[in-house]
């Protein structure tokens, strides 16, 4: 049971990760308040557009994980710091959940713009790729039972998921697509009028505080399951 | 809204909510097991004392 003062300090980034996340869940439904009764319709794709306030900031906080999952796994086989490895290991699982949040919405934005749910275009299947890959991630940290060992495998590929990253930002400008190109990221400057420029920005600012809430959370809690173990081991 | 606008409100709720539904899930795994730790902590504080 929870004892040590390791596993309380633990526990206390955990418990603020919770507090930050559900203080950017409120912010979540300011979004959808301000996406709903402020932010005007378009006129070609109705409803349906407003989709998008919630679509972009997901893939944003997905790509943001995924990147830094790369960058602290590229430390870690550096620097050998488990504090790295176990930073990776969380954004890798809320990169997950944000990115089926992208993978489910998308869709449902192109069956009455496209007139199809899905199409094996490259900005989509890229994205599926990477969704399939930090799966993968996953599975191999569930899989491999010594620490260092599974520290080092999924660093190796916490990095060459992270090196997918840039080519599904390009990939619309690299390939023939269907897929709308950026808006907002790119060279010129932001094509959308201010209302729904300030809304996506919103949106984008609290799906990033949604990220730094869940990641916190769920490094306390890899951090009281080591203190955990660690306390076992020395009992 | 001019009146050649698409009607397709229902896609927007649908989106809404599975946004919804996938990040209160997951954010309530998290909730429920730092929950569960923390009784232990406390439980384990209360068999000490």
């Amino acid at each position: 049971m929870i004892a040590s003062s390791a596993e309380t300090q633990a526990l206390r980034v955990a418990r603020r990760g919770i507090w930050i996340s559900a203080v950017a869940f409120l912010g979540l439904a300011a979004v959808v308040v301000l996406a709903l009764a402020f932010t005007p319709v378009e006129a070609r794709q109705g409803l349906a557009q407003k989709i998008f306030y919630l679509h972009v900031p997901a893939a944003w906080a997905a790509l943001l994980a995924f990147s830094l999952v790369g960058i602290t796994s590229a430390l870690y086989l550096w620097l050998k710091d488990p504090r790295l490895d176990r930073f990776a290991a969380a954004s890798a699982e809320v990169g997950v959940v944000f990115s089926a949040v992208m993978l489910t919405t998308g869709p449902i934005w192109a069956k009455p713009i496209w007139g199809t749910w899905w199409t094996w275009d490259a900005r989509l299947t890229l994205t599926l790729f990477v969704f399939f890959l930090f799966i993968g991630y996953l599975a191999l940290r569930a899989a491999v039972h010594d620490t260092a060992e599974r520290a080092r495998f999924s660093a190796v590929v916490g990095i060459l998921g992270m090196l997918l990253v840039p080519f599904v930002h390009l990939s619309v400008y690299l390939f023939r697509t269907l897929h709308p190109q950026p808006i907002v990221l790119k060279p010129s400057a932001p094509s959308l009028p201010a209302e729904m420029l300030t809304t996506l920005l919103v949106s984008t600012l609290v799906f990033t505080v949604l990220y730094v809430g869940l990641v916190t959370a769920r490094y306390g809690l890899a951090l009281a399951d080591e203190a955990r173990e660690e306390a076992r081991d020395a009992a | 809204m001019p009146p050649e606008t698409p009607q397709n409100g229902e896609y927007l709720v649908a989106a809404y909510v599975i946004t919804a539904v996938i990040l209160l899930a997951y954010w309530l795994r998290l909730w429920s097991r730092v929950k569960i730790l923390i009784g232990g902590e406390k439980h384990e504080r209360g068999r000490r004392t």
